[in-house]
């Protein structure tokens, strides 16, 4: 048995570049560097939709409440965060179109592209970056639905609710093709439009007569479903005074694109005022 | 007597023409016994009925109920019997089984063009077969879509009765849904699959004719819906207010039934023959993608269609013999018919999407002339979707108030489907990556898939997270998102599949022109329809409505315009598929120079498609040269290595 002596040196020298200089190498590819290029202009020819989105949501007075801001920023968001890789794969296509090579004709052409059967770089990059990507969105969403929860005063049920003056708690009811507001805490008065007061945390407790419905405060961001035989929570604080809209925004049968009314977010007194019109004695 | 290591296997005698009674059975027969059954059955409910009886729930008239039940029970068991998908059991319990043959008959050996109209269990026929009716389907669900695009259109007036437009959104969305799961599983999936791993038909090529004529059979059942009221409540058809439509419902209810069970045949016949019946040397890493994807449709639609036969049972008990599953007044629960068809719905998105990702996976090689890249990827992307699919039902349902708690864990999953579906990206664009692209018309299809198929990814990511679906849910932006998906990747995918393989199937080839001119003109008119439908989703606009705010009004004008381009380009494209199938330029066997076993087969392809049964001996996808630039690069050591040796 011979025992080999391993001769104590540094490690024979390879004829691999260094990375950076492969990856050099790689950029000097006009292939490479004109994705990259497409990469960036496309990516911002898209950005400006980052903010007309946003700009179309808000077109009828929101956000109104601190809900509706997290839902925009949320959007604004995912929409700069998808941006990049958009840009990417139209970049890809768009070059391996118009801009690399191109052969028509009625016989498959001979000559023949290289055969790349994978790329092991590549593909594990791809996967990180995807990988972070959706744990990003995972992330963002997590947190901001326990906000946005905790800004619509999660699932608090009826007999919990305070029912003392710095809030105010409204009983929707939907009905083909109506919705019905009682506000039990203003001697239980009924309407057709819903009167909020700004900045002033709102329960609803909804529910439905006859079919679902879903109680929908556009430019608030709310949004739920009213289901018969069931009562369903949520709240909001609206910290706009205007005139929004509610929609229905689950068909409910022929009168469905009917059921709508308006949102009145109006200052304190003008809602005291208002809740004495029409009938209740205790202001709040 | 056949002779198997000199044992002699006795075989069933024949008695007379070979065939039998199928001799005599066709459409025809079909049609005639369908109607005189539902005839006798509809006459005898309607005897037996009193006049006036009404439910004691509701209070609704029940005799046009039980009628139209009546109706389409004796439709579908009548045009079964008539095309004779009963003969076969018969004859096994008469103890008259089924000779060579009549095997033989029934695959439509020398039969000519009548093979098309009767039972055939040839796959090749019954691949043709199921894209007639996906046309027809289709044709069907286009010509609503025109019909609401019109309302929606005209916003200064109401152009057709609210009742009437929530019926045809009904019956539009679920005659599209049928439209996109078949159309192509349907004919590429029975024409192509078994040639493609070599097999000389379907497992079961009975079970085969089965499936096809079920769906013939559920057709004329939505159809007839439409004249007796529709469904008024979207495709989603949710209970409770399902139970205050008219009879109509009832013709959607069996649709469903009847297309469940075609479904769940197709899908073991499918996957039993991806499993059993590819040829020697076919392993799975040689099997092309394509079959995976077809198997992966197989198995979430085997899945996931039970749940919908289900939910759309227990809705008919509801509603006829007054059982209380999904109505709340007598302790039913609405969230249980929500859970029910959502536990179908998400599935069968990737039903329909899964098999257009991968031919377009199978496409750009040929017409990149390319390896595809990361075969693996594209395997493991399709397992993950597929293993992921029944877990994220529920984002459907964020906003029903039935378990806010539960919005956490389905956010999670839904936007973890982004990582697999992520591979699938990366394949295609990996291997559009330095190829020569050869600008035929599929791959032109391939190109308008992936567009859509990103802008319809990226809005889904905002779906799929609660905050954001707190303002889309329920809206306009929802709609284009599924439009994105379904027509933009599965429809387009489908042209290109269509082109593609239209010179195996027909035996002629696609015209190029007319075609590509029907394609981009749909792409245009697809990307103004639903473009702007994203910016009324943003502004405001619930789904579903007749009538809506002034502000919505400009983009629902070039939404409707779009619409009409595109009801052209597809008119256009139809044109191209029916002026080249009667007489354009004669196929070679293998006109796009393709590796894969179908195109190895000469066009028209024989009863038996190989003479020989084939051996697979590489991986499929054998296309390209050394990469040149690789010279620039370092060669790898373990390249030199090999070169090295084989030198």
């Amino acid at each position: 048995m011979t025992i080999t002596q391993i001769p104590d040196q540094p490690e024979s020298p390879t004829n691999r570049p260094p990375s950076m200089h492969r990856f050099r190498t790689w950029l000097r590819r006009p292939y490479a560097r004109h994705i990259l290029i497409w990469t960036v202009v496309i990516g911002f020819l898209l950005l400006p939709l980052a903010w007309l989105m946003v700009a179309a949501m808000n077109q009828t007075g929101a956000p109104a409440s601190k809900i509706m801001e997290e839902i925009e920023q949320t959007v604004f968001v995912f929409t700069v965060v998808s941006i990049p890789i958009t840009a990417f794969v139209f970049a890809v296509l768009l070059y391996s179109l118009i801009g690399w090579k191109q052969v028509s004709g009625d016989e498959p052409p001979m000559q023949e592209s290289p055969a790349i059967r994978t790329n092991r770089i590549g593909v594990i990059l791809w996967t990180f970056a995807s990988s972070l990507l959706a744990f990003f969105l995972v992330v963002w969403g997590l947190i901001e639905l326990a906000q946005i929860t905790a800004n619509s005063y999660g699932t608090i049920s009826a007999d919990q609710q305070p029912g003392d003056n710095n809030s105010v708690i409204v009983n929707v009811t939907g009905q083909q093709w109506v919705w019905t507001f009682a506000y039990p805490q203003h001697d239980g008065i009924v309407a057709n439009v819903l009167y909020l007061p700004v900045d002033k945390p709102v329960y609803f407790n909804i529910t439905s007569k006859d079919v679902i419905h879903n109680f929908w405060l556009v430019e608030l961001g709310v949004k739920i479903d009213a289901n018969p035989g069931a009562i369903t929570q949520t709240g909001v604080t609206p910290n706009k005074e205007g005139v929004f809209n509610l929609r229905c925004a689950e068909l409910c049968g022929m009168h469905h694109a009917y059921m709508e009314t308006e949102i009145r977010v109006v200052s304190q007194e003008a809602f005291n005022t208002w809740t004495r019109e029409m009938g209740g004695m205790r202001t709040s | 007597m056949s002779v198997i290591h000199s044992v002699e296997v006795p075989q069933p005698t024949q008695h007379g023409a070979a065939g039998g009674i199928m001799r005599r059975l066709n459409f025809g027969t079909g049609l005639a016994g369908g109607i005189g059954l539902a005839a006798i059955l509809g006459i005898i409910t309607s005897q037996f009925v009193p006049t006036g009886a009404s439910s004691p729930i509701t209070f609704a008239p029940i005799e046009g109920d039980l009628v139209y039940l009546a109706v389409l029970l004796g439709w579908v068991i009548g045009f079964m019997a008539g095309m004779g998908a009963f003969v076969g059991p018969i004859r096994w319990v008469l103890g008259r089984e089924q000779t060579h043959e009549d095997a033989e008959y029934m695959a439509g050996k020398d039969m000519g063009k009548g093979r098309y109209w009767r039972y055939t269990t040839d796959h090749k026929v019954v691949g043709i077969q199921y894209f007639i009716v996906t046309l027809i389907v289709f044709g069907f669900g286009g010509l609503l879509a025109m019909l609401i695009r019109t309302e929606l259109g005209v916003t200064w007036s109401e152009v057709f009765s609210p009742s009437f437009y929530n019926a045809i959104i009904g019956t539009h969305g679920i005659a599209m849904v049928i439209a996109m799961i078949i159309v192509i599983s349907g004919p590429i999936g029975n024409f192509i699959v078994p040639i493609m791993i070599g097999a000389r038909d379907m497992a079961y090529p009975r079970l085969n004719a089965l499936s096809l004529w079920l769906l013939v059979a559920a057709v004329p059942c939505l159809i007839s819906s439409l004249f007796l009221g529709g469904m008024r409540d979207g495709w989603s058809a949710y209970q409770p207010l399902i139970a205050q439509a008219p009879s109509g419902v009832l013709g959607y209810q069996m649709t469903i039934i009847v297309f469940a069970i075609s479904t769940g045949i197709a899908s073991v016949n499918l996957m039993t023959t991806i499993l059993t019946m590819r040829c020697k040397g076919m392993t799975w890493s040689r099997t092309p993608i394509l079959v995976y994807g077809i198997f992966a449709a197989s198995l979430m639609g085997l899945y996931a269609f039970p749940f919908y036969q289900y939910s759309q049972i227990l809705s008919l008990t509801d509603r006829i013999f007054n059982t209380s599953f999904f109505n709340p007044l007598e302790g039913g629960s609405v969230w249980l018919y929500e859970n029910l068809f959502w536990l179908l719905g998400h599935p069968e998105v990737y039903v329909i999407l899964i098999p257009s990702m991968a031919i377009m996976m199978e496409l750009i090689p040929v017409f990149m002339r390319k390896p595809l890249f990361s075969y693996n990827f594209a395997v493991a992307g399709i397992v993950g979707v597929v293993a992921l699919s029944g877990l994220v039902w529920a984002h459907h349902m964020y906003m029903t108030g039935w378990a806010p708690a539960a919005n956490y864990p389905f956010m999670l999953s839904t936007e973890m489907i982004s990582i697999p579906v992520g591979f699938l990206v990366l394949v295609v664009i990996g291997t559009l990556w330095r190829g020569t692209a050869w600008t035929r018309l599929p791959l032109m299809a391939v190109y308008a898939v992936i567009f859509n198929k990103m802008i319809g990814g990226v809005t889904g990511v905002y779906l799929s997270d609660v905050p954001a679906d707190q303002y889309f849910h329920g809206g306009m932006f929802v709609v284009a998102h599924f439009h994105y998906m379904l027509m933009g990747a599965g429809f387009f995918g489908a042209m290109g599949g269509i082109a593609f393989y239209f010179p195996k199937m027909t035996g002629r080839i696609l015209d190029e022109r007319l075609g590509s001119i029907g394609l981009w003109t749909t792409f245009i008119g697809f990307q103004f329809t639903f473009g702007s439908m994203f910016v009324a989703g943003l502004q405001g606009q619930p789904r579903r409505v007749l009538q809506f705010d002034e502000q919505f009004n400009i983009s629902n004008w070039i939404s409707t315009i779009g619409a009409y381009v595109i009801g052209i380009g597809v008119l256009i494209f139809l044109a191209a598929i029916v002026f080249s199938w009667k007489s354009g330029v004669v196929a070679s066997g293998n006109p796009w120079g393709s590796k894969s076993l179908e195109w190895q087969t000469p066009t028209p392809v024989p009863l038996n498609n190989f003479a020989v049964l084939p051996v697979v001996t590489e991986r499929p996808y054998e296309y390209g040269v050394p990469d040149p630039l690789d010279a620039e690069l370092e060669p790898a050591p373990e390249e030199q290595l090999e070169s090295a040796g084989t030198r």
